[in-house]
């Protein structure tokens, strides 16, 4: 949780069991590098410096960018998927859960990334499932898991 | 992990032991009279398990539990949750309604609120017992209930505790009745400064 994660060539990358977090992933299909990052909140608090950058949205997608660049990628060739977010606390006494930090972190990141003149690919974010998240460089796809649906192909990050 | 782990001397780590055989006591009244089955609720130990470690103790990241969470308010801010491994839930079930969900997509409205109801009785009763034992306040809030992969459920709580600092204290539980007994985990995550309070209220230093 919180770390930044890149390789180069060949391999894969996985978040297992996100739950309100959001696995990130970019890959240059040229260089073959590839990133993720598992994001546990929006944004980054004030003053504290020692925090891993992967924690937060604001944070952790230029960590991740800067991460894949200096491995090798081309910042302009990168391509996002994420999944994520998700409200697994579904249940509760009153009908009413306030506990959305995972729209918020869907939100943040998709936010960021924008900022940063970049694309998603493809997303799978919200609702109560939670997620694992499986990226293989050589074939470029994104690969969610679920308990209740299973494995899908989300997209192919090499287009 | 960003709620990193307790680390608590012998001297604590018996405290909490104690504290939680007596909520755990109040607990096993409480389900009794709910149901009126004959519950034990025993605590073969009180770790400071890593927050990580959790999944695995459950049947790893992406099986089904559920996990029971309430926030705590008052003197001594926290969270706090009880999670069950998908057999324990499915016993549990079988306790208390006489039938039990084979599959996850077919839990009911009431097998949910059976769980919430149990989860509530639970953890109401440890943070009760502190509460009457140090004379802090310690209000639960409502409980929230996820069935869902135990990582997933790990990953929403720490989420949940994490925008402020904090250690985290998971405790072993069995619950046996007549028919069976079942294993579930107690997560307890007090706030840095509310963990302070609790241990000077009780007279004793505080190691971490």
């Amino acid at each position: 949780m919180a770390e930044i994660q890149v390789i180069r060539g060949t391999g894969q990358l996985t978040c297992l069991g996100l739950g309100s977090c959001i696995g990130l992933c970019g890959l240059d299909p040229v260089s073959n590098v590839a990133g993720m990052i598992h994001v546990m909140l929006p944004e980054a608090f004030q003053a504290k410096g020692e925090e891993k950058p992967g924690k937060f949205a604001d944070t952790g997608v230029p960590a991740l960018i800067e991460a894949m660049v200096r491995l090798g990628a081309n910042q302009s060739r990168i391509a996002f998927a994420m999944a994520g977010g998700a409200q697994v606390f579904k249940f509760s006494a009153n009908n009413e859960s306030k506990l959305d930090i995972g729209t918020r972190n869907g939100a943040a990141v998709a936010a960021k990334l924008r900022e940063l003149g970049f694309e998603i690919v493809a997303q799978d974010t919200g609702g109560n499932s939670g997620r694992t998240v499986i990226m293989t460089v050589e074939t470029g796809i994104f690969t969610v898991r679920t308990v209740t649906s299973g494995e899908k192909t989300l997209c192919n990050l090499r287009g | 992990m960003m709620a990193s782990e307790i680390s608590l001397g012998l001297m604590e780590l018996s405290v909490v032991r104690e504290l939680t055989n007596i909520g755990l006591g109040h607990a096993t009244t409480s389900l009794s009279e709910m149901t009126g089955r004959k519950f034990t609720i025993s605590v073969p130990d009180v770790e400071s398990l890593s927050l990580e470690r959790i999944p695995e103790l459950l049947g790893g990241c992406e099986a089904y539990a559920a996990g029971i969470y309430m926030p705590i308010e008052g003197d001594v801010t926290g969270h706090i949750a009880f999670l069950l491994p998908w057999p324990s839930v499915r016993s549990l079930w079988k306790m208390l309604l006489g039938t039990e969900p084979c599959d996850p997509s077919e839990i009911t409205e009431m097998d949910a609120s059976a769980l919430l109801e149990i989860g509530n009785i639970i953890n109401g009763s440890f943070l009760s017992a502190i509460a009457d034992m140090t004379n802090l306040a310690m209000h639960s809030t409502p409980p929230y209930l996820a069935i869902e992969m135990s990582a997933a459920i790990l990953d929403a709580i720490v989420v949940e505790a994490s925008s402020k600092d904090h250690l985290a204290l998971a405790i072993r539980t069995t619950i046996t009745e007549a028919e069976g007994s079942l294993e579930g985990f107690f997560v307890y995550i007090p706030s840095i400064g509310g963990l302070r309070h609790l241990f000077a209220s009780l007279g004793i230093a505080e190691a971490a």
